[in-house]
């Protein structure tokens, strides 16, 4: 015991170099419990270093610690509880860098042990991790700015010149006072726009949320443009998880909001005749934008792959079909030919203002396509053809195989 | 990074970190890097001498790193010296360092204590199944058969799945013992080879049949054969096990695919009720059925000929032997159109019943019912793999029931003949899984370790015969 602390007294003083131990630098690289080898180091600095390479000391420096340790820890109840066990594997995995986020609140942990599987386990940390990874960004940022503003004011302070504008500044709330007085308007003369939200149980909860942030987007794009749909949540069940997620979305405003919210269907409201379900399951394609019409969307974000469920919703309550003509005027590439809900609710509104198709199908993810179609498709095809083997040198056949996945005649082989 | 060749002092590494671009992480790529060349663990213990003296402690992930290069090379003594300093640095570790220690642990004369690691492991997870892999290995290698066997059925009781290599090692390490209870616990592997219809691969089967002809006594001797298409093994010519369900597993399919894959969650998503009651009432009005076709797939199967051309030869070819037919369509066909001709449609619903779907219903479904409604001698003919239809199933099991009916019902029509899709031959009349009577056992076995699709069965066998 004597001896071995000795021996290390004589590594630690042979070779660390003493600024650095002596004021700690670098530990921040390993955010680790580290060792207070500074306090033996402090003892004798005046040693000289010695040549000798022994392999092994560092073997010696992790061990000595333990002794420090050892007291602390056998004070502790030897069986952890579930959870407290599960924060230290999770912590461990951390160490072992994996993509573990720091903090996890209790809940967390708890969605974390009812993962059915590893991998769902994992996926769900990864998740996590990449949330915080963006929240340390945006908080980052957000003091980078502040910075930024205060050096601004700074300066202006000392120019202090007063400022004057022909125009009226207008502030936020007299705009959504505007925005308000349309979206009132287009209660009672406007064309009405139907969700559909009886999908909450085709979803996870992960699906239902995201469902809701994208109906917030269209919800808010709706109310900016300058013909605003009036809006209709049909189906949507009180105390649904629907609901819930909306009031953590818009709060107290989720009374006030300018749309109309039912627990009843379409069917009840409108006349089955003039209802329309827009699905991308139709075999139907929409021509023009019908302003008669009432146009029905399910909300619905369909992550794991469920094709024909709205189209069974329609085919059930006996509605018209429709798909937009997506591979009529876009030469597609690649992705699902199902939009998000504000996507959708953007093409709607340039539909209605402009009846312009080009202008509308621009709000497709640009990912998803290669362009416009502006000649014969059979002529495109030999260009995407050739594009595609000089780019990629991707097989003639799997080229052709993707063409027809996405041009398929009339009725598809199964 | 090219890690160096010998030990360095403090200096040299200091000197060659700053030189590295991201000088954070340069103690990981270089031990990445030392793993990649299997560098001596001499040059990485001066790293982590250097680490040690520079910043007192030494990152847990690094401390793996090491640890992997020790247990590549075996150094048990260092293994060893890891676990203490892990075990006393951290409270638990997480399961990446168990692996790796289990690993180096088993593979040396002090297994047993991979044995007390795997102990310790159970405490705060499910050990994965590498784990249990080498302890198992460890344990069969040194003869202990009934502490391996142990570990296997716990294992096995916990839902990890073994790997092929854990089956073999039995296999393998048990050649030439003798006992009774070892014999039937073997004989239970390959029975769990059979419930989950898993082939082995050619060295499996080479372990299988080395064990089979060592044991004292037993008299069993091993042949490789193909079986013939009447199921017949050409070596002991035993007939081998029917294709056909039994009563109970075709009921409980049919009943199945009704409720999973027409039905679904929503009757509406592949056809209508109103439509799928009209269908019942036209089958049963009809039944029995010896062949029931895809029209729509059947039609495509030559590009160049008109499309009802094709399914009009399907149609002549099939239906000589006074075949009841039964053609499964769409609505559009009977519109008049290029591909489709009213007379050669007319001509062909006098040879065989059709039935005409909405244009936008799956006839798959109506085809499977059909099927299985008509009775166990009926077949269907399409080249569709219906591998979406199998994942309608919910349970693995069912699943299996439906491989194994599709392989016996299943045909289609390659250029001249009809023949089965799945193994590119006549539809089988045998059932394709380890099977034995007592005193014969049959192995079907892959010839190289991955090379078959999922829906192709082997052709090889092994036969077992004891005199």
């Amino acid at each position: 015991m004597q001896s071995a602390n000795t021996l290390l007294r004589k590594i630690v003083r042979s070779s660390v170099p003493p600024f650095a131990a002596q004021h700690g630098m670098k530990k921040d690289l390993f955010p680790l419990r580290t060792l207070s080898l500074s306090l033996c180091l402090k003892q004798d600095k005046s040693c000289e270093p010695s040549e000798k390479l022994d392999l092994d000391e560092w073997k010696k420096v992790m061990k000595s610690g333990l002794q420090e340790e050892v007291s602390e820890t056998v004070s502790e109840p030897k069986e952890l509880s579930s959870l407290a066990a599960a924060r230290e594997t999770l912590e461990m995995w951390r160490l072992a860098g994996r993509a573990v986020p720091e903090k996890m609140s209790e809940d967390q942990i708890k969605t974390f042990m009812e993962c059915p599987s590893k991998s769902a386990k994992k996926k769900y940390l990864k998740f996590l991790h990449l949330k915080e990874l963006y929240k340390k960004n945006d908080k980052r940022k957000a003091e980078e700015k502040r910075e930024r503003k205060l050096e601004a004011q700074d300066q202006a302070s000392k120019t202090d010149e007063p400022k004057r504008s022909p125009f009226v500044c207008l502030w936020s709330s007299t705009m959504d006072k505007a925005y308000n007085w349309r979206a009132a308007q287009s209660m009672i003369f406007g064309q009405p726009l139907v969700f559909d939200m009886s999908y909450e149980k085709e979803m996870s909860v992960r699906e239902v949320t995201n469902t809701v942030r994208q109906l917030v987007l269209s919800e808010s794009c709706n109310r900016r443009s300058v013909d605003p749909f009036h809006i209709h949540f049909c189906n949507f069940k009180h105390d649904s998880l629907y609901e819930r997620e909306f009031i953590k979305h818009y709060r107290e405003a989720w009374d006030k909001l300018l749309i109309t919210v039912t627990d009843q269907c379409y069917t009840e409201i409108f006349p089955k005749d003039k209802l329309i379900y827009l699905t991308a399951d139709s075999p139907k394609v929409m021509k023009t934008f019908d302003h008669d019409k009432i146009y029905i969307v399910g909300s619905m974000v369909d992550k794991s792959i469920k094709t024909g469920v709205s189209l069974a919703r329609a085919k059930r309550l006996g509605l018209e079909t429709a798909a937009l003509p997506l591979e009529k005027y876009l030469l597609w590439n690649t992705g699902a030919k199902n939009l998000t809900l504000d996507q959708m609710m953007h093409i709607l509104l340039t539909l209605k203002d402009t009846a312009d198709w080009k202008k509308a199908l621009e709000f497709v993810p640009k990912r998803k396509y290669c362009g416009f179609v502006n000649k014969p498709v059979k002529e495109l095809k030999k260009t995407l053809d050739l594009i595609n083997m000089l780019k990629l040198g991707k097989g003639r056949e799997k080229v052709e195989k993707q063409f027809a996945k996405n041009y398929p005649k009339k009725y598809k082989l199964k | 990074v090219q890690p160096p060749e010998k030990p360095l002092q403090a200096e040299e590494w200091n000197k060659l970190r700053e030189d590295f671009q991201l000088p954070g992480i340069f103690e990981e790529v270089m031990l990445n890097s030392m793993i990649r060349c299997n560098s001596p663990i001499d040059v990485a213990k001066s790293l982590l001498t250097h680490l040690a003296k520079r910043n007192g402690d030494i990152a847990y992930n690094v401390l793996v790193k090491y640890l992997t290069l020790c247990v590549h090379q075996g150094q048990v003594s260092e293994i060893r010296d890891m676990y203490d300093i892990m075990k006393g640095r951290f409270k638990i570790l997480e399961s990446g360092a168990y692996n790796l220690l289990i690993k180096g642990l088993s593979n040396s004369d002090q297994w047993r204590m991979a044995l007390t690691l795997l102990e310790e492991v159970k405490k705060i997870m499910i050990p994965s199944r590498t784990c249990y892999e080498s302890c198992i290995k460890a344990a069969s290698c040194h003869q202990e058969m009934k502490l391996a066997f142990e570990l296997y059925n716990e294992m096995l009781d916990k839902g990890v799945v073994p790997t092929l290599d854990v089956l073999q090692s039995f296999f393998y390490f048990s050649r030439g013992m003798k006992g009774a209870e070892l014999q039937k616990e073997l004989f239970g592997i390959l029975l769990y080879l059979r419930e989950n219809q898993i082939y082995p691969h050619k060295t499996f089967m080479r372990s299988i049949k080395l064990w089979f002809e060592s044991i004292p006594g037993g008299n069993w001797k091993g042949r490789l054969t193909k079986i013939k298409d009447s199921g017949q093994c050409p070596v002991c010519n035993h007939q081998l096990e029917d294709s056909n369900l039994t009563e109970e597993e075709y009921s409980n399919l049919s009943e199945r695919i009704i409720r999973d894959v027409i039905h679904g969650t929503d009757t509406f998503r592949k056809t209508s009720p109103k439509e799928f009651e009209a269908f019942q009432a036209f089958v049963e009005s009809r039944l029995p059925f010896d062949i029931v076709i895809d029209g729509l797939n059947v039609s495509h199967i030559k590009s160049r000929k008109m499309q009802c051309e094709n399914l009009f030869d399907a149609i002549n070819c099939l239906a000589k032997e006074n075949a009841r037919l039964l053609v499964l369509g769409r609505k559009h066909m009977l519109t008049n159109s290029s591909n489709w001709k009213r007379e050669i449609m007319k001509e062909m619903q006098n040879k065989a019943d059709f039935f005409f779907a909405e244009n936008i219903s799956e006839d798959d479904a109506f085809l499977l019912y059909a099927t299985l409604r008509s009775g166990k001698h009926c077949k269907f003919v399409t080249r569709d793999f219906l591998r979406d239809h199998k994942a309608c199933l919910s349970d693995s099991l069912t699943r299996h029931l439906f491989r194994k009916w599709q392989r016996g019902h299943q045909i289609y029509k390659n250029k001249k003949m009809f023949s089965s899709v799945l193994s590119q031959q006549p539809a089988f009349r045998y059932d394709c899984v380890v099977q034995t009577t007592g005193d014969t056992w049959h192995i079907p076995y892959k010839d190289v370790f991955e090379e078959k699709y999922s829906y192709q069965v082997p052709r090889n066998w092994l036969c077992i015969q004891q005199k």
